[in-house]
């Protein structure tokens, strides 16, 4: 091999070599929300591809006449999600389901159906409060994931309708660390929230517990850092963390004009000045 | 004078220590860059590519802390070597044989932005030029800002006993942007001004091998050099001292020592 075939060659590999899951070949496609249709090529490599479909959806048949009714008018109109009851669900995943139960979605979801809904950043959406099948898919879902690959899908899953706390989780050094560079020692979301408890912890003492989880010597300080400087309108429900953010802000907006000011002058200089030295150098030329 | 007889002399610039720490400082700063930046921009392909090279991402962090480290101790040894150059070799911490700022540097930065417009001649700058001293200052200062802000993110636990909780996010923000600030100057001004201009490039070896001569002292530090050839000038009594042959080049001139901070 000649020598510029040989750093060709090493180039190929160091682009082509699929460090940890984070090569080309890691690259999946998002799956397609819960459909009235199901494509069971599909369903039956995920990890509820060896259930029949009556173990969930029980028989088929309601009131003595077959059951997906072709007369009824809400026949393929609602959200498949909607219709679901998922309490089937704890038939075999027990401790989920009751986590969920004691969690800020369930109480979310309860609220949502006596029409109380006030969750003011998710307002746009039209059923906001999740049920099981609103983040998996019953039928798609993929067995035995790893750690990380859990993490990343539940980053995407939770900022469909936390897009902010995603945002700032992926800005915080435990988003960076855990979903960018795949360090599985690093928190995910449900490492601190909860998983299926899903807490928001405001509350110190919930803050604090679950920062204690990794950070054996943290304090009630060390939990008031903020990971999510978010939305204002979640801010100014508390005006302690209102403050913070504004703070943050503001060192954020001087810390920039610093950088750019300083920049811009001293990239101005060395055009200048390279000019100058090309000007004299042409000038002494001829 | 004897200076201007002698057309090939060559002058120590920089002493072997300094040198040194310069060759530690540029490593450990190139180190801390690619690390840091790899993990802030860990999203893209090339960042991937370095945490991949590094020993995976558990690893990562210890190469930054490793460079982190290296590079603070250069800072450490620098300020001890400013210890013993005031105390032991009775040196002088300021004035024109120094890099301690002065109003002449304000003086000499205007006069070479007009020299830039084709205004004036060139100023004739003191042993070390204004740009010289920021790129001193610049590391200095910098270097401890980050130094602390990094501490307080190595050991966020310790730090909030005694600091809110939210001075983790603060030093987390200035320790991005001075790192940004520190990486678009060094990487640009710095390259482009010491070593890449048409009258230097491709390379200003003074730094590395500690030399220069005095046709270039008489362009790029004229002040100094007229302070040399003026007996009477505030400049050490030295240019015996400062021009060394060739041969003398590799010793030590411990009188020239004295002005390089």
């Amino acid at each position: 091999m000649s020598k510029t075939n040989r750093i060709f060659f090493w180039l190929l590999v160091f682009f082509l070599l699929p460090w940890s899951d984070t090569s080309l070949w890691a690259m999946k496609t998002a799956d397609p929300p819960s459909s009235w249709f199901i494509d069971l090529s599909r369903f039956s490599r995920s990890a509820h591809g060896s259930l029949t479909c009556e173990q969930c959806h029980g028989a088929m048949k309601e009131k003595d006449r077959p059951h997906p009714n072709l007369q009824d008018p809400r026949f393929l109109k609602e959200e498949a999600t909607r219709r679901f009851d998922y309490k089937q669900c704890q038939a075999c995943h027990r401790l989920s389901y009751e986590r969920y139960l004691k969690g800020a979605h369930a109480a979310a979801l309860e609220k949502e159906r006596k029409g109380l809904t006030n969750t003011p950043d998710l307002s746009g959406k039209k059923n906001p409060a999740p049920t099981c099948g609103d983040c998996h898919s019953s039928h798609y879902e993929s067995a035995h994931r790893s750690r990380l690959e859990t993490g990343r899908w539940m980053t995407d899953q939770c900022g469909t309708c936390h897009p902010a706390q995603k945002a700032t989780y992926l800005d915080n050094f435990h988003g960076k660390a855990a979903v960018h560079l795949g360090n599985t020692k690093a928190a995910y979301c449900t490492d601190c929230h909860g998983a299926h408890t899903s807490l928001s912890l405001k509350d110190k003492q919930a803050a604090l517990q679950a920062c204690l989880r990794c950070h054996p010597q943290a304090t009630l300080n060390f939990a008031a850092q903020v990971i999510h400087p978010t939305l204002p309108a979640e801010a100014k429900a508390d005006p302690e963390k209102a403050a913070k953010v504004a703070v943050i802000k503001w060192v954020t907006v001087v810390m920039g004009g610093l950088v750019i000011l300083v920049v811009a002058f001293f990239y101005g200089h060395s055009l200048v000045w390279l000019l100058r030295d090309l000007h004299e150098k042409i000038r002494k030329r001829n | 004078m004897a200076a201007t007889s002698i057309p090939d002399a060559v002058l120590i610039r920089f002493s072997v220590l300094h040198r040194l720490l310069h060759w530690v400082v540029m490593i450990g700063f190139v180190g801390l860059a690619l690390t840091g930046f790899s993990l802030y921009f860990g999203s893209q392909w090339w960042a991937r590519g370095v945490v991949f090279l590094l020993g995976g991402p558990e690893r990562f962090g210890y190469w930054h802390r490793f460079w982190a480290v290296i590079t603070y101790g250069s800072v450490l040894i620098h300020l001890g070597w400013l210890f013993y150059f005031k105390t032991l070799l009775k040196g002088r911490l300021t004035g024109p044989q120094t890099l301690f700022p002065s109003p002449k540097d304000f003086k000499d930065l205007s006069g070479h932005i007009r020299y830039f417009l084709g205004q004036a001649r060139p100023p004739r700058f003191d042993r070390f030029t204004y740009y010289e001293k920021f790129d001193y200052w610049a590391i200095l200062v910098g270097m401890n800002t980050m130094g602390l802000t990094g501490l307080i993110l190595w050991f966020p636990e310790f730090f909030s006993v005694f600091m809110p909780g939210y001075f983790i996010n603060l030093a987390q923000i200035i320790h991005l942007y001075e790192a940004i600030m520190a990486v678009a100057l060094k990487l640009v001004c710095h390259m482009i001004t010491a070593h890449l201009r048409p009258e230097i490039f491709p390379l200003d070896r003074t730094i590395f091998s500690g030399r220069t001569t005095a046709e270039r002292m008489q362009k790029e530090h004229g002040g100094e050099w007229d302070t040399w050839s003026n007996p009477a000038g505030s400049g050490p009594s030295a240019v015996a001292k400062a021009v060394a042959q060739e041969k003398l080049a590799d010793a030590l001139p411990t009188g020239r020592e004295g002005g390089t901070i």
